[in-house]
């Protein structure tokens, strides 16, 4: 790369850094749910992260998972070896070895691609927002579920109906 | 069940600005205002397509032929029309195409999988969109408890009115000239787990609704609603209550009957001259662990005569009793008279097809009409029950090496549960008395998971869940219904997703990989095909405008099989998602 063209790509990531650092600061919690959504997360282990089985698939509870920060960005990275789960971070098993492993090398336990990539930056914010908002969580409740779709969602008519019930049992 | 109670001030100008506007039209029936009459006699309209099966007995037969054996390989795209629809909702990644359009003189009226309605003005030889009605169904809501895809199988006629069903469980009436919202009702309630499907089925001025959800916990009916006072009229629950006929069949002590599926997804038909419908009814939940269900479970998986006024169950016939497969029968009842009979016939997801004496519900003759079924040995060539049936036990277990169990967690079956023939509906030809199948030629292997306590509301609630290790292909079969008997099967490398269109002598169906094509009706040799590129799930019509016959087909992947059983057919995970309408010509 020719010198003058190097220093403009460095000052320009400058830039851009500052640029991130100087705007309001973002919401992490929320560009991890937006990923959620657009990663189609929901599509296995629902808005609420319990996943199950059912028709097909059987997706693990995040809410009931035992994995650590660190092994939710591998997950999401590489998918699981032998699962639907799938890989979203582009050249996975290809220019980047996932679980010490190339595409050639597993066959037929090679996890599907995802319907989208995502960026590293992506895939932190998606492992925090499962970390914040679902790891550890008991049953999805009606706060959580308007959290997750805002107010007003039919979505969450069950858990308010469910919480009133609650509370008129209990006077 | 929960109604809109309010249909808005806005709303209800609407429906008074209407009712003036058709007393100011005059007391007379317009000429093109759909009537009973019209209805029973569609056969006579030959140049439309004016019922969802093309008639109330749905044999889906034509006798249009200006289009042959002779002259198809000249068959070609005469105009296409991008529909929309196809962005996903809930657990679903896009919607697709399974509708059956309604045609009446040169106009078409399609859906797309999330409900809007397209109005189609075909004169000219090209086609122009004259409306689109748009339901702005709930996605969040209605997306997440839709087992198996954005799908909307399209309309039903009625006087001035276009009546459709959405996914998140409302009935529409649409001014047929405006494309304006006359009025809706809420009939199916996606907080319990229900959504629609299937196509309203219109007798008499009622609409005849039927539910999806058995993989959600929920008790099954049928409904049905007055079109001139939007009243319902009846209810039938196809989960019998405390006490009623039938609730001896759920002999467990957990009130499983509450959850117990026995959904009514697919459009059934009518016999005007005893004026009973015919419907099928869906697999028990949960779907494969039947040791939470002791007892048949009537009427899931069962065919039910219903009398029309009443909602009545008037006989049943099931197939497969106390289901660890999740056999369904929803699929349509083709009302046939052959040989001095009065025959329903009924292809199933359990492999067989059975005819039935539709008067009675007595069993006339059955026969397996894919490749392999191991489910069972066999069928009782009396009764047509499969031959392990126990009537003493109250956990079935057929062929029990195969089949699926809390001490058979295991377990591959063919059919696979998708069956070997799922919704998409069967045609009959009356001349030939031939009656065609579109064909999952499958196996799937099924992982129990005992059922732990009560459904949840909008959580699924199958006891288990499908994987697919095994190629899963298809066929049209076609079965003489004189005899009974098998008389051809014309094989393809992907199953038959889409449904069947006959004509006198061709029939027509498309494929999840793109084609649709022409087979000749007596030797099911391919006549004509034509790749759309798009994944076929939809049947073809046949229908004139000018006087000149056409064909169409929708095209874009719908239903569960992307998500659930593309392992099955690996090729298929290449074909994108589309929403177009396909119309061809000579």
């Amino acid at each position: 790369m020719p010198l003058a063209a190097l220093a403009a790509a460095l000052l320009l990531g400058t830039a851009v850094t500052t640029l991130a650092l100087a705007g309001t600061p973002r919401d992490p919690d929320a560009e991890g749910k937006a990923v959620y959504k657009r990663a189609n997360c929901i599509g296995c282990h629902k808005w609420h992260g319990n996943g199950g089985g059912g028709y097909g698939g059987d997706a693990l509870s995040l809410r009931r998972t035992q994995l650590d920060r660190e092994q939710i960005i591998q997950t999401v990275s590489c998918g699981r070896l032998g699962t639907g789960m799938p890989y979203h971070l582009r050249g996975a098993y290809d220019t980047i070895k996932c679980y010490n492993q190339t595409r050639s090398d597993l066959k037929d336990l090679m996890p599907p691609e995802g319907s989208t990539f995502l960026r590293p930056s992506e895939i932190e914010a998606v492992a925090d927002y499962v970390l914040h908002h679902i790891k550890g969580k008991g049953e999805p409740n009606y706060a959580d579920c308007t959290a997750f779709f805002g107010d007003g969602s039919r979505v969450c008519n069950i858990y308010r109906e469910r919480a009133e019930s609650a509370a008129a049992a209990g006077k | 069940m929960v109604r809109i109670s309010s249909i808005g001030r806005r709303a209800r100008l609407l429906c008074s600005v209407l009712a003036i506007t058709t007393t100011l039209g005059g007391a007379a029936a317009r000429a093109d205002e759909v009537t009973q009459d019209r209805l029973q006699n569609a056969d006579k309209e030959a140049g439309n397509w004016l019922l969802h099966h093309k008639d109330f007995s749905a044999q889906r037969f034509s006798s249009l032929n200006q289009i042959s054996s002779d002259n198809v390989s000249g068959l070609k795209v005469a105009w296409t029309l991008q529909l929309g629809g196809i962005e996903g909702g809930g657990i679903w990644s896009h919607g697709g195409l399974e509708g059956t359009p309604i045609v009446e003189d040169g106009f078409m009226y399609a859906t797309d999988g999330w409900g809007s309605v397209y109005k189609i003005d075909m004169h000219g030889g090209k086609g122009r969109l004259v409306w689109k009605m748009d339901p702005k169904t709930d996605h969040d809501w209605a997306g997440a408890v839709a087992c198996c895809g954005v799908d909307n199988r399209g309309v039903a006629l009625w006087g001035n009115l276009v009546v459709s069903h959405t996914l998140d469980g409302r009935l529409i009436a649409t001014n047929k000239d405006t494309g304006q919202v006359a009025w809706q009702v809420q009939v199916a309630n996606p907080d319990h787990g229900e959504v629609v499907t299937g196509a309203p089925l219109v007798v008499k001025g009622v609409a005849i609704t039927g539910v999806a959800g058995a993989e959600y916990g929920i008790r099954g009916w049928i409904a049905a609603t007055d079109l001139a006072t939007k009243k319902e009229l009846w209810r039938t629950y196809t989960i019998p209550g405390k006490g009623e006929p039938g609730s001896d069949t759920w002999k467990d002590d957990h009130n499983a009957a509450a959850s117990g599926g026995g959904s009514t997804w697919v459009t059934g038909s009518y016999d005007p001259a005893t004026d009973t419908i015919y419907w099928g009814v869906g697999n028990p939940g949960p779907d494969w662990d039947n040791a939470y269900r002791p007892g048949d479970n009537l009427y899931t998986d069962s065919t039910i005569a219903l009398d029309f006024k009443t909602g009545k169950i008037q006989w049943h016939y099931q197939h497969t009793p106390n289901d660890p497969y999740d056999y369904d029968s929803v699929a349509e009842n083709v009302l046939v008279d052959v040989g001095g009979k009065k025959l329903a016939l009924e292809a199933d997801r359990n492999g067989f097809a059975y005819a039935v004496d539709r008067t009675s519900g007595e069993f006339v003759w059955g026969l397996p009409f894919v490749k392999k079924v191991t489910w069972t040995k066999g069928m009782n060539p009396k009764t047509g029950e499969p031959l392990e049936y126990d009537r003493s036990q109250g956990v079935q277990r057929y062929n029990a090496a195969v089949t699926p169990a809390r001490d058979h967690k295991i377990a591959d079956i063919c059919p696979g549960n998708m069956g070997g023939k799922n919704w998409p509906p069967t045609a009959f030809n009356p001349s030939l008395n031939y009656w065609y199948i579109p064909v999952i030629e499958s196996c799937n292997r099924i992982t129990v998971d005992e059922t732990k306590g009560p459904a949840k509301a909008r959580e699924f609630f199958t006891g288990g869940g499908p994987s697919q290790p095994f190629r899963i292909t298809g066929s049209v079969t076609a079965i003489d219904v004189t005899t009974g008997k098998m008389v051809g099967k014309f094989e393809t490398p992907f199953p038959l997703l889409g449904g069947m269109l006959a004509t006198p002598d061709l029939v027509f169906s498309g494929l999840p990989s793109g084609e649709v094509f022409a087979l000749d009706a007596k030797t099911l040799q391919k006549k004509w095909e034509f790749n759309t590129g798009g994944g076929v799930s939809a049947p073809p019509i046949t229908f004139t405008v000018d006087g000149k016959q056409y064909v169409a087909v929708l095209v874009g992947m719908g239903g569960a099989w992307d998500k659930w059983f593309i392992d099955a057919t690996p090729e298929l995970k290449k074909m994108a998602p589309s929403s177009t309408l396909y119309v061809f010509a000579l």
